[in-house]
């Protein structure tokens, strides 16, 4: 089951939605690369891993996307405070804001 | 091979020239409005235009001769090569997401948000400053490698193509920064992907179509060119399972480091460039399939030109198959439109470079270490003069240069080997610190040279392969920074604490997170869990910079 909504320390986490993230994304490569190179060769290896491939790429951002947004969404509360704390230290200065 | 150029050759080169040159003038008042603008875009770009950056930016007038090469020498097997940049598949989801939370302008400044003290700071100004200079190099080699081109199309000195293409690209660079280069490079990337596709196409067809290849192979003996998994045993020949293994291995699980590759730094700015993490991290997993793919599309092109030209023996000579394929057999009127394409393919390269080594001379070295103070104008203004002088020291680079590929595995190699772990465990880690990282760069820079280069020389041991110099690399300088790092003090918590709560990096960062419970900077199951303190005192949550 891919699951749609995230709270925001829910998507902080490290869940297994990433963790399939991880595991088909290297296969993802292998198989596209691989694949498109054989389909070229019309050989019907390089179907089956293209067609595979694109599945699985598929199957992997409807698991992982629900979760990226979640994160970004939280993320850009604070990214504005995380900024002025860098730009401070870019500069020497002392940081002492409380978070957003 | 000299290549003769008709009136509309010359207008195709001359229409795009204008067309990289309006990215300049077009993006100008965007690129000076600050810093962030001339070196990220004002951190605002949806997932698409880094990604075609990443694209174009790898996709550089080497990569078509060093890809035939090891295609051309290996058959399809050689395609395990071009999976170095394979980290990106695992990155997309780990350590582009960490990065992009620490809004970090570069991997050196990455450095004092996750590290402290002077060991931060050490690391800081030793990476921007060599990133200054490895951009440099990186320039000077693409750049030699155009020369080289158009000595092999024009007859032309090959100063001429090293120069006077990087000029014309340095004015968009330097008149709009790195929104004059994403843009350019998202041209830069259609035209080159559509050409790459047309001229493979083309000498894929000259070449009997994929049944002619075939069937030519057989002839020959050689079917066996068109199997990727054509290995020569698990250790011996010239192409083991042991280094498939080392290959995927580096490349692969490097994605949970940063900087494991030194495609890395490059990817840093499209990072951070990007609106947020979810476009960060598409930017970079779609840009580098785009290239794997386009990988594919080059593997199947050079097959045909080894049916077409099976007999050549001289590297540098079958390294230009690609090329050749466009040239001998492209009609006229459309060589000039392959030409334009090898320069899309070139200045987007440059582009990219010029504007990254100007951001470690100006973010790292000067705003940090010079003048802290400096207004916006300022720092755009050190930010061109950045650009000229790495401009100016990649000619003198790619003049001294021959040899581009071993120059390259060499390259790849010091930044590969010894200190891919530690770049993972920096990433994976709470209790690597600065001095262990550190002593890793410093072991590693000597035993790079020593074990690739002195001691084979010196015939004191013998010339190894390169997955087992990764491996011995790693060991020897894992004997090095573990030491150091377990006998020097971690970081000091509420500096970790800070950054986990920002970064929330992945791996084995217990004893911090428990400390971010226990302060209630993180909740458990959507609370704070019995006992924590309420995040109310700034000197435990956001500690002063010392």
């Amino acid at each position: 089951m891919i699951r749609k909504t995230w709270s925001a320390h829910e998507a902080d986490e490290w869940t297994k939605e990433d963790w399939i993230a991880i595991v088909l994304s290297p296969l993802c490569y292998v198989l596209i690369t691989i694949g498109a190179a054989l389909t070229i060769l019309l050989q019907v290896s390089g179907y089956i891993m293209l067609i595979l491939g694109i599945g699985l790429t598929i199957y992997m951002h409807l698991v992982i996307d629900p979760k990226l947004k979640a994160i970004s969404n939280e993320y850009e509360k604070k990214q504005q405070t995380y900024l002025e704390e860098l730009e401070a230290k870019v500069r020497w200065k002392p940081i002492n804001q409380k978070p957003s | 091979m000299t290549v003769t150029f008709t009136f509309l050759d010359w207008l195709w080169v001359a229409l795009f020239l204008i067309l990289m040159l309006g990215s300049g003038i077009l993006f100008y008042r965007l690129g000076k409005r600050s810093e962030s603008d001339f070196f990220l875009a004002g951190r605002d770009l949806p997932w698409w235009l880094p990604a075609s950056s990443v694209y174009a930016t790898h996709t550089a007038t080497d990569t078509p001769m060093w890809i035939t090469g090891v295609i051309y020498k290996n058959g399809m097997a050689g395609i395990w090569y071009t999976f170095f940049c394979g980290w990106a598949a695992i990155s997309a989801f780990v350590s582009t997401r960490i990065f992009r939370r620490s809004l970090a302008y570069t991997q050196a400044e990455w450095n004092v948000v996750r590290f402290t003290g002077l060991g931060s700071e050490l690391l800081r100004g030793w990476m921007a400053g060599w990133q200054f200079f490895m951009n440099m190099f990186v320039l000077g080699w693409v750049g030699i490698a155009m020369g080289r081109i158009c000595e092999y199309l024009f007859a032309w000195p090959t100063w001429i193509g090293l120069i006077v293409f990087s000029l014309v690209c340095a004015v968009y660079v330097l008149a709009a920064g790195y929104w004059g280069v994403v843009m350019a490079d998202f041209q830069q990337g259609v035209i080159a992907f559509l050409v790459i596709i047309i001229v493979s196409a083309w000498g894929i067809h000259t070449a009997g179509g994929p049944t002619g290849i075939i069937e030519k192979l057989d002839v020959m003996g050689q079917l066996d060119r068109i199997n990727p998994f054509a290995f020569t045993g698990w250790w011996s020949g010239d192409f083991p399972i042991a280094w498939f293994i080392t290959m995927m291995l580096i490349a692969f699980l490097g994605g949970f480091g940063m900087g494991t590759t030194i495609d890395w730094y490059v990817e840093a700015q499209r990072i951070q460039s990007a609106k947020t993490v979810r476009d960060a991290s598409y930017s970079i997993w779609w840009g580098t399939i785009l290239g794997l793919i386009r990988n594919s599309v080059w593997a199947v092109a050079i097959l045909a030109f080894f049916v077409l030209f099976p007999n050549i023996t001289e590297q540098s000579e079958y390294e230009m198959g690609w090329f050749r394929l466009g040239f001998d057999y492209l009609p006229a009127g459309m060589l000039g439109f392959f030409f334009a394409a090898i320069l899309a393919i070139h200045l987007s390269t440059i582009s990219s470079h010029l504007n990254l080594g100007a951001l470690y001379a100006t973010r790292d070295l000067y705003q940090h270490y010079v003048n802290p103070q400096a207004s916006q104008k300022r720092l755009v203004q050190v930010g061109r003069i950045s650009t000229a002088i790495l401009l100016l020291g990649s000619f003198f680079y790619g003049l001294i240069m021959e040899d581009i590929t071993s120059w390259l595995i060499f390259a790849l190699w010091i930044m590969a080997a010894g200190i891919w772990l530690p770049n993972i465990l920096q990433v994976v880690w709470w209790r690597f610190n600065a001095w262990g990282y550190l002593s890793s760069w410093i072991a590693n820079l000597g035993f790079s040279w020593l074990v690739v280069w002195i001691l084979p020389e010196l015939n004191l041991i013998p010339n190894l392969l390169d997955y087992q110099q990764f491996w011995i690399l790693m060991i020897l300088g894992a004997l090095v920074y573990f030491p150091v790092t377990l006998l020097t003090k971690s970081e000091s918590m509420d500096h970790l604490v800070h950054y986990y709560v920002m970064s929330r990096p992945i791996g084995w960062w217990g004893p911090v997170r428990e400390e971010a419970i226990r302060r209630g900077l993180i909740l458990v199951n959507g609370d704070l869990v019995a006992g924590a303190e309420q995040a109310s005192r700034p000197s435990d949550t956001f500690p002063t910079v010392e």
